[in-house]
């Protein structure tokens, strides 16, 4: 194996980011700066991966001072940049090409060997991007696993799918070579990141951290589901459609996703999930359970220890939808559950927070159900807000979302002393009941009901609104958990712990 | 040759035997093409100037004018012919066909030009012959040039009654001028070539500018760079060079050539059984447009259909193997016919030597020569066929060799002595086919792997 990259770290942590900080705001994003702004004392290199240059604008986030090195990589130069000659030496293209399409292509489950050995050929650097695109090696490993595997679609959409599949992945062999030395690398998901880190901790031989705050997988599914540009025969189509069975070419990108997670799962850990319920399913894809790990997304305490003294004494007649009004917020769930709500207790008033300019058809049908339910006294549509300044004057806040991970903003009306309502999605149940026996023994910081189910959230609102010794024990029990268990300094400390033992712990078998 | 195939599948469409037979004399018309018909035309000026009032030294110096007129011409030009037949064909796929009139003039312009300062350096330095003949022989030059360029069109135009017509009157005026004009002696004679040679070339010229429409007079998009292919310029010149260069061979050694005119050398017992040999190609030629015009072009059109209309391998395979299977049968039937051709004038040959008044002591050289023009058909055809399939590279290395091998090869049987004469050519083209057959081979082979890994 060459050697070009430093053999000295120029950094403590090789932080790996798909689509994320500094280019994209959102919940990742400000994970990321939290976490790399929370550990000044540690060093970061930070490589950011996309699709397209264009796509991305200057940076929203500032680079902090602890990041020493930053590279950014886009997928479309995947066809631009020309490798140099790969070393002659030992070159067998036709098994390296074998190894490849056998890993990422065949329908059947690939072993760790086989995931070693790709990881050996892209570490190395034995392939290059010619011999993937022009060798006539590659021509018949194409030419065979399309006569083996597939002959049901059009050979043209195989083999582009194919090409564009492999491409990228030659090209994280060249940035890995490339990129200079850290102690530990940590991956911010699975994917192209997730397969970068695998690729560099062949090479580096140290400690491979991954946190996945969605599953990168089953986002990939959803996109792939819904994706116009995969060209399909019209029959397919049709089967798609008749019997719920995706056409082959979205199946080999499925697969194509799945196995690249599966070597970031193979190769990585510890493997960290914000909550069980995506652990689980981190298990389910393939990784190893005892690798396998949940830290949650903490906020800062003290910045609502004055949300909270703000508050007013009693429980303020106000019920609260704190989030953007978009269809997966399901804000119509909401507004008919305040019908029940106003119905039993007319004074109660319902507060839509959030920005309305996202999906602007969504949010006239909330106001005109609004209209049509005779709400309008009561339901208000309040826009984007400071929270610190809408939390204290809430007396629960109301999530009825369809999908969540680990909302933060459960945690911050905690910290603000709100109790909360929720859907039961993503990490919303083990946040409201407890996730640990530990943490069940402290009682619920809520309520949880079914999705778009607004009886049983009327229900529930009433029922909290109505008996203020209830509600204060949630209220109660919401401030004790936050404090306990979701703490920015929590947060960071295990991390903290985290980086420090992979550093100094053993080094990576070599 | 654009466009051809879609008359000549029209004409077929009609599927009855006179169809059939016309798509075929049409197919000879247009593939032989006039420098056949220049051939017949101008022997028979020959044959009846001959004993009436003129010194058979003045016809023979006539002939060999229009020889040497002939072989500068196409050579000169045979870049240009390729070059500019594929910047029309790529116009008219874009159907850009606005722009295809203002460059064809434009073409025609720069060809005059250079064409005419050639003639006149060439002229002026090397001949002394009286200005009659001097000029007559630039404006010849300069026509011809400007013809082998129109003519490429003519594959492409719908009328082809018109174009028999055309070409009945261009030739028959060629004769009849040279009949009335032969008491002008040489120049009475090369006056009627030009006549013969212009109007065809300006009522060509009327027809294309009626046939494509513009609202430009001249343009000049194909000294663009990037909308055409500079290696044609070299193949069309190389294959040209290669269909001349053994008789510039003969006629520049001094033991087997003899002075005419002015430089002009000329090797009558090589020229005259090749010129003859080349009449017989019309029948292969027309064979060669049919076959691979109509049933490997749609097979072909097919194969690529399959890989564009994303069709699964195994299909693309078997319209692959549809396809080399039509080209292999369109060879075949054009050995199968130009055999059959080869096998009659053989037979018939020393009868027919005879009432030509040509001394059977030309013969064994004509033997030679009618094998050796029947396998440049099927030169012409693999050439083609490398076309469709744009391997400009494979025909221009193809040509190269023709043009290597015929000269060395004629040099080399000019050594071994008079029986050997005339081998060179037919053992060079023989090797060419040889190669070419063994390159289609692999390159049809291929054909999945360079489509998709190289886009090609």
């Amino acid at each position: 194996m060459s050697e070009t990259s430093s053999p000295e770290p120029v950094a403590d942590v090789c932080l790996l980011l798909e689509g994320t900080w500094p280019h994209v705001r959102g919940g990742v994003s400000s994970w990321v700066d939290q976490l790399i702004r929370g550990l000044p004392e540690l060093s970061f290199s930070v490589c950011f991966l996309g699709g397209r240059r264009d796509d991305y604008g200057s940076p929203h986030y500032p680079m902090p001072a602890n990041v020493v090195h930053y590279r950014e990589c886009f997928l479309e130069s995947a066809w631009q940049s020309e490798p140099p000659p790969t070393a002659g030496r030992g070159r067998d293209v036709e098994r390296d090409l074998r190894i490849l399409s056998q890993f990422l292509h065949a329908p059947e489950e690939p072993s760790a060997e086989q995931g070693e050995a790709l990881l050996d050929v892209l570490a190395a650097g034995s392939l290059g991007l010619a011999d993937v695109l022009y060798s006539r090696a590659s021509w018949s490993v194409i030419r065979e696993s399309y006569l083996r595997h597939c002959s049901d679609p059009s050979f043209v959409n195989y083999f582009w799918s194919l090409r564009i599949m492999q491409a990228p992945l030659l090209m994280f062999g060249e940035l890995a070579r490339r990129l200079p030395r850290a102690r530990l690398i940590h991956s911010v998901s699975t994917g192209y990141a997730g397969l970068l880190g695998s690729i560099l901790q062949r090479r580096w031989r140290c400690a491979y951290l991954l946190t996945e705050h969605g599953i990168y997988t089953k986002e990939r599914k959803i996109d792939l589901a819904q994706a116009g540009w995969i060209a399909e025969r019209p029959d397919d189509a049709l089967s798609t459609a008749l019997d719920a069975e995706l056409g082959y070419i979205r199946r080999l990108w499925i697969r194509f996703f799945e196995r690249i997670g599966l070597l970031t799962y193979r190769s990585a850990d510890p493997i960290i999930s914000l909550y069980e319920g995506n652990r689980r399913r981190q298990v389910q894809d393939g990784a190893d359970s005892a690798r396998t790990r949940v830290i949650p997304n903490g906020i800062r305490l003290e910045a609502w220890a004055d949300a909270l003294a703000r508050r007013p004494r009693g429980i303020p007649p106000v019920v609260g939808l704190v989030g953007r009004v978009v269809p997966i917020k399901d804000v119509k769930t909401f507004i008919r559950a305040m019908r029940g709500v106003v119905s039993a207790m007319p004074e109660v008033q319902g507060w839509i927070v959030g920005p309305e300019e996202e999906d602007p058809a969504y949010a006239a049908e909330c106001r005109n159900l609004v209209v049509s339910l005779g709400l309008q006294e009561q339901v208000r549509f309040l826009g984007y807000q400071k929270l610190g300044d809408v939390l204290p004057r809430l007396g629960l806040m109301v999530l009825t979302s369809i999908s969540e991970a680990q909302p933060l903003v459960i945690l911050e009306a905690w910290a603000a002393g709100t109790p909360v309502i929720s859907s039961d999605v993503g990490s919303c149940r083990e946040m409201i009941e407890g996730g640990s026996a530990e943490d069940r023994d402290l009682g619920s910081a809520g309520d949880v009901v079914a999705i778009a189910d607004p009886q049983a959230t009327a229900r529930a609102i009433l029922q909290l609104l109505r008996n203020p010794t209830r509600w204060q024990a949630a209220q109660a029990v919401g401030l004790e958990r936050v404090g306990r268990y979701y703490g920015e300094a929590l947060m960071l400390e295990r991390y903290r712990r985290l980086y420090r033992d992979a550093m100094e712990g053993a080094r990576w078998p070599a | 040759m654009a466009g051809i195939g879609f008359q000549l599948r029209r004409i077929l469409s009609e599927d009855t035997y006179t169809a059939t037979l016309r798509a075929y004399f049409y197919a000879g018309l247009i593939g032989s093409g006039p420098w056949v018909l220049s051939i017949v035309s101008v022997m028979l000026i020959g044959v009846f100037s001959l004993g009436e009032r003129m010194p058979a030294q003045h016809v023979r110096q006539f002939l060999v004018t229009v020889t040497y007129l002939m072989a500068v011409s196409l050579i000169v030009t045979g870049g240009l012919q390729l070059f500019f037949t594929r910047f029309v064909s790529d116009r008219l796929f874009e159907r850009q066909h606005g722009r295809v009139v203002p460059n064809l003039l434009g073409i025609l312009l720069l060809v005059s030009v250079v064409s005419a300062v050639l003639a006149l350096l060439a002229l002026g330095l090397l001949f002394d012959q009286p200005f009659a003949y001097r000029l007559l022989v630039l404006a010849n030059f300069v026509v011809l040039c400007n013809l082998w360029l129109v003519i490429i069109f003519l594959s492409g135009m719908k009328a082809y009654n018109r174009i028999l017509a055309v070409m009945l009157v261009g030739y028959a005026l060629m004769v009849l001028s040279a009949y009335l004009l032969r008491f002008l002696q040489m120049e009475g004679l090369l006056l009627a070539l030009l006549i013969g040679h212009a109007s065809l070339l300006f009522i060509f010229l009327r027809d294309i500018l009626r046939e494509y429409p513009a609202d430009r007079l001249l343009a000049f998009d194909f000294l663009d760079r990037r909308q055409t292919f500079v290696s044609l310029l070299a193949t069309g010149f190389c294959y040209n060079l290669g269909i001349w260069v053994d008789k510039f061979i003969f006629w520049f050694n001094p033991h087997t050539s003899s002075a005419v005119i002015g430089p002009l050398r000329a090797s009558i017992f090589y020229d005259l059984p090749i010129f003859l040999a080349y009449l017989s190609i019309i029948p292969g030629m027309a064979v060669f447009l049919v076959r691979i015009e109509t049933d490997f072009a749609e097979w072909y059109e097919r194969v690529y259909a399959a890989i564009r209309g994303g069709e699964t391998l195994q299909r693309i395979g078997r319209l692959k193997e549809e396809m080399t299977l039509s080209i292999r049968q369109g060879l075949l039937e054009i050995c199968k016919v130009q055999g059959l051709t080869v096998v009659l004038l053989v037979l018939l040959a020393p009868r027919l030597l005879e009432w030509l008044g040509i001394s059977s002591y030309h013969l064994p050289l004509f033997y030679v020569d009618l094998v050796g023009v029947s396998v440049q058909v099927v030169f012409m055809a693999l050439l083609n066929v490398f076309f469709y399939l744009d391997k400009r590279a494979t025909v221009l290395k193809l040509c190269l060799l023709f043009v290597v091998l015929n000269g060395a090869l004629t040099v080399f049987s000019q050594r071994l002595g008079p029986v050997f004469f005339g081998y060179g050519f037919t053992l060079s083209l023989l090797v060419c086919v040889l190669v070419g057959l063994q390159l289609l081979s692999s390159a049809l082979e291929d054909l999945e792997y360079e489509t998709f890994m190289l886009g090609r």
